[in-house]
């Protein structure tokens, strides 16, 4: 992004240019990609000459202002489609932007389009998407992961240079892990949901997906701040890109719990991960074997409270003022109707496991048990960074898996195995590469801190970048 | 395995029409599914109290200020069916013999 700002700078080239360059990507891309939903070239054309006319007045809206950007199609566009991949929302515009859409904006960014999603972010693979799977840029057999699918592969296929995502239990991190680029999920609450269409607004946050941690980085600082519109981002404050010097390295106290390294790992995947761990330790940090032994319990309490929220989220879906409605004589037949035939099988599926959870006669046996026990794994987090600075795991537990290759539910659940613990406990979590396997399958490290320590997390990725010598896993041109 | 019944009630709850294949598969998944909150229950949690936030926030409450709102003619334009300023809907009151 350097390079390019530069570029915009020293007026070698101009924001037109770039989008149309871009826009030439998706074009030549998409056919086989599929990572966006809806791409709005006209607008973003645009967006791009108000902004090279801003740069030729000496008065641009930032460092970045030119530079394209896609977002993930659950974040409100006022105006441009927003369906979540859902039916439902086939062609519904909102009429508002989310804030941090209005933040891209004043920073003079113009929007390229929307990027593939599972539908309302259920899912770990896009496959539940209603308007078909995003292909992984490494190797079109394989999925982009979820739900964040498309906005991680447009980005590794070098259609965009960086893009929005949503987290609620590994949707930025595993997809940027599958997709070989870089992905964080913020503290919760250091960035606004406002407009973000809710799945489970207790874990939700909106992050940023590039090619390099010093990108990821720059993208947060347009983002991260508190915001009158959403209560939960009341503790943000304003977030600075740090120095990108290694001294720190010497004697981080790095946390390797054992749990995240035991059953289900792929072994080529340990491997990458303990060998980027080796390099830290050889530069002077050091490794502290831990234990986070409620990680245990960490998917089935997502499990839980993800359809509890969801199925009170998604009750909004009525086709009375926006979306599809379908044809029946009494109001009550429309609700049911409408809902059966503008949901997929997984949204309906949470839905049904969300209400049982929620209903009278169980809500405390399932629910309120779920909550406890994420007071449980709370604790064990918070306890486990008394004693280290940062916590680095494996993102996902084996490389891109194959399109169709997950047949039950249960199975797609366990994606979130390694992610879903920072949710819970509402931490920041950075995926960052760390090589491929023998396929050529990107791999990705998480580096967790401790609440609002993303600078450092940003400090270590961008170490583990250099050290282990791969600089985003991005396999398209770029600019 | 869960009753079928069950199914039926959580679906009216959830105001969602199921196909009589999609009641047996949710009658499938529902119960795998709480072979894990069983897992839960285990767990002893006598000690804690519940989390509905990670993070705990003081809630801080804005001015409360007169602000501009959208325009009726907006909000209505996304509206499956619309008339006369209504979102209009299907009968919701049984009719009367």
């Amino acid at each position: 992004m350097k390079k390019l700002t530069h570029l915009l700078e020293t007026r070698q080239v101009s924001s037109k240019e770039i989008v149309e360059h871009y826009l030439g990507e998706i074009t030549r891309q998409e056919p086989t990609l599929n990572a966006f939903i809806t791409v709005d070239g006209d607008e973003a054309l645009r967006q791009a000459e108000a902004s090279d006319k801003r740069r030729a007045e000496h008065r641009p809206l930032s460092l970045w202002d030119g530079i394209p950007i896609a977002i993930k199609d659950n974040i409100s566009t006022q105006g441009l489609k927003t369906t979540c991949a859902s039916r439902f929302l086939a062609n519904y515009r909102p009429l508002f932007d989310a804030t941090v859409v209005s933040s891209l904006k004043n920073a003079g960014l113009p929007i390229i389009g929307k990027t593939n999603l599972d539908e309302f972010a259920m899912g770990s693979s896009t496959e539940y998407s209603a308007y078909g799977v995003t292909r992984n840029p490494h190797d079109q057999a394989r999925v982009s992961g979820g739900s964040s699918g498309g906005s991680a592969a447009a980005v590794a296929a070098g259609e965009i240079p960086w893009s929005l995502g949503t987290d609620t239990g590994g949707s930025i991190r595993q997809p940027a892990s599958f997709c070989g680029v870089v992905g964080l999920k913020p503290t919760y609450g250091w960035v606004s949901r406002y407009g973000v269409v809710a799945l489970a607004p207790s874990l939700d946050q909106v992050g940023p997906l590039a090619t390099t941690v010093e990108d990821a980085a720059t993208l947060f600082s347009l983002l991260a701040g508190p915001d009158p519109k959403d209560a939960t981002s009341a503790a943000a404050r304003v977030f600075e890109v740090p120095t990108w010097d290694g001294e720190f390295i010497k004697g981080l106290k790095i946390g390797v719990p054992e749990e995240f390294f035991s059953k289900g790992l792929h072994p080529e995947v340990e491997q990458a991960v303990r060998k980027g761990l080796g390099a830290l330790e050889e530069q002077g940090a050091i490794l502290i074997p831990i234990s986070l032994s409620t990680n245990d319990y960490a998917i089935d309490t997502y499990l839980t409270l993800v359809t509890a929220e969801a199925s009170s989220s998604l009750a909004r879906y009525d086709g009375v003022r926006y979306g599809e409605r379908a044809l029946a004589l009494d109001s009550n037949t429309m609700f049911a109707k409408s809902r059966a035939e503008g949901f997929g099988p997984e949204v309906k599926r949470r839905i049904m496991l969300g209400t049982y959870v929620l209903s009278a006669s169980h809500y405390e046996a399932y629910y309120e048990q779920a909550q406890r026990v994420r007071t449980l794994i709370k604790q064990d987090v918070l306890e486990a960074f008394k004693q280290v600075d940062v916590i680095i795991t494996p993102t996902t537990p084996t490389a891109a898996f194959r399109i169709g290759a997950k047949q039950s539910p249960l199975e797609m659940y366990l994606s979130d195995l390694f992610t879903a613990m920072a949710n819970l406990s509402g931490i920041p979590a950075l995926s960052v590469p760390c090589g491929k396997d023998s396929r050529g399958l990107p791999l990705g490290m998480q580096v967790m801190g401790n609440h609002f320590s993303e600078s450092l997390l940003f400090r270590l990725g961008h170490f583990v970048e250099k050290t282990v010598g791969i600089e985003g896993g991005a396999v398209g041109d770029k600019l | 395995m869960i009753d079928r019944r069950e199914v039926i009630r959580m679906a009216r709850l959830a105001r969602l029409e199921l196909s009589e294949m999609e009641i047996d598969q949710y009658q499938k998944d529902l119960t795998s599914f709480l072979t894990s909150g069983k897992k839960l229950q285990q767990v002893d949690v006598s000690r804690v109290e519940g989390t509905s936030h990670a993070v705990s926030v003081a809630h801080e409450l804005r001015k409360d200020e007169v602000g501009k709102s959208l325009p009726q003619e907006a909000v209505l334009l996304g509206g499956p069916q619309v008339q006369d300023g209504f979102f209009r809907v299907p009968r919701i009151v049984e009719a009367q013999e």
